[in-house]
């Protein structure tokens, strides 16, 4: 069993102490990547929920690439700390609670290696009371409590109750934390050293509206709080009355902006983002102020004069930016599942760590298209459609993006009503082809717009733009795309739109036409179906890809498709239908319909009859590329409400003639998921399965796009150790210090030249004393040379006697 | 390391296609485009028949015109100071050159064959009398035999004469059953012809062989023949004639291997070129060319059989030369023009000269700046980094359009008027979808005033009916009139816009009228052909 596509973006990261490695909550586990490669270097796996924060701690000087220990906190109500070199679990504390978010403040004053001496670690974590009910309104659930790391227990009482926990924020020195709870700001002020928990002091700032994010300054007395309608606020000198017990004799004029008896000196207010603010985030040296929101746009303020910078155009909602203890590197989280890290000065992009695209709402009218993945079986891959107008392509085996294709050439912005998107992707089954559908919506009937794209390219995922096609019918939306299965040599299409016609496309690129003169390349219509002028909500090939079955409503039409002739008219469901898939080896065709009246039904081609049929709203189907089975994924809404929060959906599977199902799995969040048939990866066969025969693997993908592969046959479950899948650790790169991680490296200099030149010759003579320094200076051997001959030269040869 | 985000989407680009125009241009029809042509500055008007290049530096070009046969310079191609050679009494044919380029034969209507000097002007050095008929062609045999000559004409008589005696060495009287119109020499020996005839076939000839015996080998063109051609190898025959071009394998007993069929009139002439850009000597593929009385010039690969470069030309075309030295190729009119495609030389070797007679100069003494003088100020400034130097590189600044500018900074109604200021339908189709996308157009259309209502009113008369924007721009129109009805009323330079509006909507509905009635002649004929 493999999964995978887990968010990437669910709780901020942490760079490790050389910032070197970069580790990221990903579900239950921490996977740490490489910041130069950006590739997945290990994973810490212990924890069995969902991991919700990740706290390094800081060493200093040249152990610091030794030592690499880690805090992390988990949904499961327990602290781990870790050795993340050699990704060992070292400690585990338990709470009662699901943590939502744990700092340590004193932990850059604790060396790490002093953590068993007297000095005792404390923890602030904020949990969620899961005793209380949450369906009374006024239940407090929210707790911020007090562990000591040092004995693994609580202490002290609860620091305050809310109605939600709340994300805890802690100042770089440690000295403050603070939880923003609708519009109230609270801050505590922790003693740094001697340490006692009931002397922790706290502090409450009103701003006007619902806080969402907030930020301390690292130096001085500054805390700036972003709130919902996309204001910044920032409070100078807060807490003077009550950490410092400097009783103000200043009146209220003399405080601008600030509200009531609020403990701060000013207030100012700076709005730029539309939106609400997602992060701020002060640079090391205090002097900037970086924010980001909904817009995808980080937006630098100079923090004394208000000046601002923006970084436009990173194309999904910001979420965290966290800066790294080398000084040119940072890193953000994107809302679509990406982590970038980014140079710092400049704010260039260097390397993006992507996770799965994560789904997107379509309008309304859109719902019936239910392509929202494309599969290629053989290599393993899912193409997604993305909100940014691209199509991701994502391994399933190896949990990483291959590639992603821009299909719509626009500037994304974040928006709440979407007006452009892709609509439908299909591959073709040797992955050699794709072709998209991407549709505007027009504004009050004014400007609706959709294009049909092919594009081409020599392997999946690396894709040219090959043919637009402009209102392929007309203004009408398009349902469903489908290539035909055969080779190369066959390449055709076929769309069908709720406009009442189907068109089946074929490359002309494959059909050389004696004497033509200018071969045009692409793709053209070659033919025009209707039947009786009804909706067409979906098409399919058969396998060998000699018939083409068109759904009419609760019709659906068989059609020859290089003819062009209706060949057959067979069925009447109950409801229209949304999906055809012929089974491979047989025939047999399932098609489904939803909504009001969902039904399931087997048709037989060669009697032309309903074989069986369920009354199911079935999500998604697959069906093996050779044999007779088939996958569906079933939305369960038997249960109502109370079982909303797991497992809702089922996978059946099926033998086609048989409408007993053959195995059944209960899956979460079925909605919005998908199924797959994937042909087993040949190095997972390879190593893991010897002798036996290739037999297909099943993927399910669920609505938050994680996804979960398994082999539907066996009895047993396939464990794979996912850590023997993880690509290659980097190389040990060389490492860019002082001049050379500024200007890059500097060309070798080659010592040795000069020793090639050759000796100049020069003839001693019977005073060289006289000779030796004539002639002109740059013609002189070197001076080392010289020196021994001139002293030499100096001395009176005085010849022994022996007598 | 470069910046990995998403680059600057101008509004524009989203409705440009894919890159295709780089795949279609091939590196082949890149080298037949580098031909730059030019006319000659000679003043023909009949038929130019005939094309020959000398076969040595400089290449000459000798071409059959009228009454004369024309010589012109091999690298410039401008006209001879002797040319033309004018002692035809008739109409000249076929000039061709010897193996060495030191001799000119050429035929004529009144059946004489002429052998000139083509590096100086004056009579003819031999006439050789044999044909009683026009000679079409004639041929000094290509591979180093200087002494004899081939001749054939409408007579149907294929002559082979020793030139310095004016003697007929060997005749072949009625070689062919009508006009012999096409003849090409073996490129491998001297001893070998092939002759093409207007009675469809083609016969290849040895002269080592008596004339009582049959010729070596003939095959069937099915067409009159217009022009025979040796390939190198001397294995391969191209013939033209009618529509197609056909290559035969004569070593193998006359077998059809190929035919091209891609001309629509008569294919005239044929002759050899080759790809390839370093220059004379050198050994490019070879192609055949051929040129047809429909203007076409078409290129032939004859390794792959397929077409690789078409050139048209606003002429019917006879007779077309491919020089030696690969640099220039010349096709011949039937109206006398002769259009001749030179390529441009790169003359490293008179550079090379010009380098060494530069070095034996002094060099002119640097003068030390002072800051006296301007250059001082700015010295440095345009040194070039140095092999072994880092170069910091400046981030490149995105060119961006006024309009783009404004969109990306949210100023809607700006933007279209900057549009519309450009008179570029793209753009303005561009930034008006851009608006749609963004619910923004209606307002941006509410708050225009007069003078850009108008622009708007005049763009939508231009290209509302472009089918393209058709469907588009017709809602638009209708809703603007809608939404501005007051303001349209009130001004008289509006209601002039208006006007024209309604003209183009009565024309459009003319020819959408006259679209319907012709689908509904075409309908019926399309569903009998159907059944």
């Amino acid at each position: 069993m493999i999964t995978g596509g887990q968010s990437l973006v669910s709780s901020a990261p942490a760079f490790s102490n050389d910032g070197k490695k970069l580790l990221v909550c990903t579900g239950n586990i921490v996977s740490i990547f490489s910041t130069s490669t950006g590739m997945l270097i290990t994973e810490l796996e212990g924890h069995t929920d969902r991991v919700t924060s990740v706290i390094v701690v800081p060493v200093s000087g040249p152990v610091s690439k030794i030592m690499s220990y880690c805090w992390t906190s988990s949904l499961d109500g327990t602290i781990c700390y870790w050795d993340f070199s050699a990704a060992e679990l070292i400690k585990t504390i338990k709470a009662q609670h699901p943590i939502i978010s744990m700092v340590i403040p004193s932990i850059a004053c604790h060396p790490a290696e002093s953590i068993e001496k007297e000095s005792k670690l404390y923890a602030f974590v904020s949990i969620e009371d899961t005793s209380k009910l949450d369906d009374k309104q006024k239940a407090l659930r929210g707790q911020v409590q007090l562990y000591s790391l040092t004995d693994s227990r609580r202490v002290g009482g609860l620091l305050c109750e809310t109605r939600k926990s709340h994300l805890i924020h802690a100042s770089k020195s440690g000295e403050f934390i603070g939880i923003v709870n609708k519009r109230k700001l609270y801050i505590w002020q922790i003693p740094g050293k001697r340490f006692r928990s009931d002397e922790v002091k706290k502090i409450r700032l009103h701003p006007t509206k619902n806080l969402s994010t907030l930020a301390f300054h690292p130096t001085e007395r500054v805390v700036a709080g972003g709130d919902i309608t996309g204001r910044i606020l920032i409070w100078r000198g807060f807490g003077k009355k009550k950490f410092l017990e400097k009783l103000p004799v200043r009146d209220e004029e003399e405080r601008p902006g600030v509200r009531g008896d609020d403990d701060a000196d000013s207030c100012t207010t700076w709005h730029w983002h539309a939106k609400e603010v997602k992060f701020l985030f002060f640079s090391s040296d205090g002097a900037y102020l970086y924010s980001g929101g909904k817009e995808g746009v980080i937006v630098v303020w100079q923090l004394d004069t208000g000046k601002k910078k923006f970084k436009p155009r990173l194309g999904s909602p910001l979420i965290y930016f966290i800066d790294s203890p080398d000084p040119n590197l940072s890193c953000l989280s994107c809302a679509d599942n990406q982590i970038h890290l980014v140079k710092m000065p400049t704010m260039e992009i260097i390397k993006s760590i992507s996770g799965i695209k994560l789904p997107f709402s379509f309008p309304d009218s859109f719902e019936c298209s239910n392509n929202e993945f494309a599969f290629h079986n053989d290599a393993g891959l899912i193409a997604l459609l993305t909100e940014d107008y691209c199509v991701q392509f994502f391994s399933l085996f190896e949990n990483r993006e291959i590639s992603q294709v821009q299909v719509c050439e626009r500037n994304f912005q974040p928006v709440d009503d979407v007006t452009v998107f892709v609509a439908l992707a299909a591959l073709s089954p040797d992955g050699s082809m794709m072709s998209t559908v991407d549709v505007k919506l027009p504004e009050e009937g004014l400007g609706g717009f959709v294009t049909l794209k092919f594009w081409s390219g020599s392997h999946i995922g690396e894709y040219t733009l090959s043919t637009v096609i402009y209102e392929p019918h007309s203004d009408a939306q398009i349902s469903a795309i489908a290539f035909r299965p055969g080779g190369p040599g066959h390449s055709m299409a076929v769309s069908s739109s709720l406009g009442g016609d189907f068109k089946v496309w074929v490359n002309s690129s494959n059909m050389p036409q004696e004497g033509q003169m200018h071969q045009k390349l692409g793709w053209k219509c070659q033919s025009v179906g209707s039947y009786k002028n009804m909706p067409m909500t979906a098409a399919t090939f058969s396998a060998d890809g000699s018939v083409l079955a068109v759904a009419a409503e609760n019709l659906f039409t068989l059609w020859d498709p290089d003819k062009n002739v209706l060949i057959a008219v067979i069925g009447n469901t109950v409801a229209p239908i949304c999906n055809l898939s012929f089974i491979a080896q047989s025939e047999y065709l399932v098609s489904i319909s939803r909504y009001s009246k969902p039904q399931l039904a087997v048709w037989n081609l060669s009697k032309l009859s309903m074989q069986w049929s369920y009354q199911i709203s079935t999500e998604a189907i697959s069906t093996t590329k050779d044999g007779s089975q088939f996958a569906i994924l079933v939305i369960d809404n038997t249960h109502g409400k109370a079982r909303k929060r797991d497992r809702d959906g089922i996978i059946l599977l099926f033998e086609v003639e048989n409408p007993i199902p053959l195995a059944t799995w209960r899956v979460k969040k079925a909605k919005g998921g998908g199924l797959a048939f994937l042909a087993p990866d040949l190095l997972l066969r390879d190593t893991k399965y010897p002798g036996e025969g290739s037999h297909s693997l099943l993927a399910y993908i669920n609505g938050d796009h994680e996804y979960v592969i398994f082999d539907p046959r066996g009895t047993a479950e396939v464990q794979i150790a996912r850590n023997a899948r993880t690509s290659q650790v980097p190389d040990k790169e060389s490492e860019y210090i002082g001049y050379t991680s500024i200007y890059g490296e500097l060309p070798e200099f080659d010592m040795k030249q000069g020793d090639s030149i050759s000796e100049i010759p020069f003839m001693p003579s019977e005073r060289p004393w006289e000779t030796i320094f004539t002639g002109s200076s740059h013609n002189l051997p070197p001076l080392t040379k010289l020196c021994s001959t001139f002293l030499e030269s100096l001395l009176e040869r005085r010849t022994t006697t022996k007598g | 390391m470069a910046d990995q985000s998403k680059p600057f989407f101008s509004v524009e680009s989203a409705r440009k296609p894919s890159s295709r125009k780089p795949n279609s241009l091939t590196p082949e029809s890149k080298f037949w485009r580098s031909f730059k042509n030019s006319e000659p500055t000679s003043n023909l008007i009949l038929p130019v028949t005939s094309l020959d290049f000398s076969p040595n530096h400089p290449f000459d070009l000798a071409a059959a015109c009228s009454t004369a046969v024309h010589l012109f310079d091999g690298s410039s191609l401008s006209p001879k100071s002797h040319s033309p050679l004018s002692s035809f009494t008739d109409v000249a044919y076929s000039p061709s050159f010897r193996c060495d380029g030191a001799l000119l034969a050429a035929g004529g209507e009144s059946g004489l064959v002429q052998v000139f000097n083509p590096l100086s002007s004056g009579q003819a050095l031999r006439r050789l009398r044999a044909h009683s008929r026009p000679v079409r062609v004639v041929r000094f045999p290509r591979v180093a035999d200087k002494l004899h000559l081939f001749s054939a004409g409408d007579d149907a008589l294929l002559s082979y004469w020793d030139v310095s005696t004016e003697s007929t060495l060997l005749s072949f009287p009625a070689a062919h059953r009508d006009y012999i119109r096409a003849c090409s020499p073996s490129p491998i020996t001297a001893d070998v012809i092939a002759t093409g005839s207007y009675d469809h076939s083609v016969k290849v000839w040895d002269v080592r062989m008596s004339p009582d015996s049959n010729q070596v080998c003939t095959f069937t063109h099915g067409n009159p023949v217009e022009s025979v051609l040796f390939l190198p190898s001397g294995g391969l025959i191209a013939t033209a004639g009618g529509n197609s071009v056909k290559i035969w394998d004569v070593i193998g007993g006359g077998r059809l291997l190929h035919t091209m069929e891609s001309h629509n009139k008569t294919v005239t002439s044929i002759c050899l070129g080759r790809v390839g850009n370093e220059g004379a000597g050198s050994c490019g593929e070879s192609r055949i060319l051929s040129v047809s009385i429909d203007g076409y010039l078409k290129v032939f690969d004859f390794a792959a059989f397929k077409i690789t470069h078409t050139v048209r030309y606003p002429a019917q075309l006879l007779s077309v030369g491919f020089s030696p030295s690969g640099l220039s190729r010349v096709v011949g009119t039937s109206n006398g023009v002769i259009y001749v495609g030179k390529k441009k030389v790169k003359e490293v070797a008179l550079e090379k000269v010009g380098g060494e007679i530069d070095r034996s100069l002094p060099e002119p003494e640097k003068r030390v700046l002072r800051p006296t003088h301007y250059r001082y100020f700015y010295r440095g400034q345009s040194e070039k980094p140095s092999e072994s130097d880092h170069v910091v590189k400046k981030p490149k600044k995105v060119k961006l359009a006024e309009h783009d500018m404004l969109l990306k900074k949210f100023r809607h109604r700006d933007a279209l008027v900057s549009a519309l200021n450009t008179k570029r339908p793209n753009s303005i189709v561009a930034v008006l979808e851009e608006l749609v996308a963004r619910r923004k157009l209606l307002k941006s259309i509410e708050n225009l005033d007069m003078n850009e209502l108008g622009l708007l009113f005049r763009f939508l008369h231009r290209n509302a009916t472009k089918p393209r924007y058709a469907r588009f721009l017709m809602g638009l129109a209708k809703r603007v009139l809608e939404m501005r009805a007051k303001d349209v009323q009130s001004s008289e330079d509006l209601s002039f816009h208006v006007q024209n509006l309604k003209c183009m909507v009565k024309e459009e509905l003319r020819i959408q009228r006259l679209l319907q009635e012709i689908q509904g002649m075409l309908s019926p004929l399309l569903v009998i052909a159907g059944r």
